[in-house]
């Protein structure tokens, strides 16, 4: 398989596993839907993994977008960084990282390196990436419910986003599970479990926007010091320095205490 | 229940050579409507809205 994201990943990986292709294109690439027009990925947070794919986009006369530094100073603190360049046929790329996926777990983020195959496309499992989809947009339920259904029925019942296969399986696996909603499943009627799935869909994306509330009061004197030094225009080592002293003056490393 | 159409589910049935050209073209008219897209789409910044326009005076 090939598209200029996939092709990315596996110049990114050239040299070892230092960028896990995650949400959109990941999607793309389990076969089911054409989600999305931008590439992200999850980055090992060393600085020569950050230095690699500054190299590899600074190829590509890449050009920083208002975002964090490439740098694990603020990427261990949730940050995202932004980049963008334009393919030989003119078409908008848009490469987006970040080190801290939400929702998954420190365990399973250090796996995802330690367990990383030899494939330079190397892209999130299906259990982190459904965690990675629990956002503030409608249509990524519908993807999460999908992808579910490539789980084992053990696993599926834990995320499906589909009240039939909910029902269905509730009564062979809800005794394993956490989820409040399968156990609604077994003992209610099926309106119930379709009351209980919408409410737990509204908790997940109210608690994606009270996340994304606090980076965006916390990111705004830097980006707006960031759009006043025209970084976007420069050559890319030049931009990164300039990124990295403007959030060194006014970018809180770890607004979220992810740091710990 | 289907929870997506038949166009995306579609997709697993393809070879990876078909899957490179459709998603290639779907791709090429995506390009269309890159002035109307949201600054950010991935990241904590999705909130993030693009800065006005300056004016001319």
């Amino acid at each position: 398989m090939a598209n200029i994201y996939f092709d990315l990943t596996r110049e990114f990986n050239a040299r070892g596993t230092i960028a896990i292709l995650a949400s959109g294109q990941a999607v793309v690439y389990y076969r089911l839907a054409m989600m999305s027009k931008d590439g992200d990925w999850i980055v090992k947070e060393t600085g020569d993994a950050c230095g690699t794919i500054l190299a590899v986009l600074d190829r590509h006369q890449a050009r920083y977008r208002p975002g964090a530094p490439l740098d694990p100073r603020w990427l261990s603190g949730g940050w995202s960084s932004h980049f963008e360049f334009f393919d030989d046929r003119r078409r908008r790329i848009r490469c987006d990282f970040f080190s801290r996926p939400p929702k998954v777990a420190a365990a399973a983020r250090d796996d995802l390196f330690a367990t990383a195959s030899e494939d330079p496309l190397a892209v999130i499992g299906i259990e982190d990436l459904i965690l990675m989809k629990r956002t503030q947009s409608a249509k990524d339920y519908a993807v999460i419910g999908e992808l579910a259904r490539r789980l084992p029925p053990a696993r599926e019942i834990e995320f499906t986003t589909d009240v039939d296969r909910l029902c269905e399986l509730a009564p062979g696996f809800t005794t394993g599970s956490q989820r409040p909603t399968a156990r609604v499943a077994l003992e209610g009627p099926r309106d119930s479990v379709v009351v209980a799935l919408a409410r737990e869909t509204d908790q997940l994306q109210q608690a994606d926007h009270q996340r994304l509330r606090r980076y965006e009061a916390a990111a705004r004197e830097y980006l707006a010091a960031f759009r006043k030094a025209d970084i976007q225009d420069g050559p890319l080592a030049a931009a990164h320095e300039t990124a990295c002293r403007l959030a060194e003056e006014c970018l809180p490393r770890d607004p979220l205490g992810l740091q710990g | 229940m289907k929870l997506l159409s038949e166009d995306d589910l579609n997709l697993a049935a393809m070879s990876d050579e078909e899957l490179d050209r459709a998603w290639d073209l779907w791709f090429d008219l995506a390009q269309e409507t890159n002035d109307w897209d949201p600054p950010y789409t991935h990241g904590v910044l999705v909130l993030v809205e693009a800065p006005p326009p300056e004016r001319s005076s």
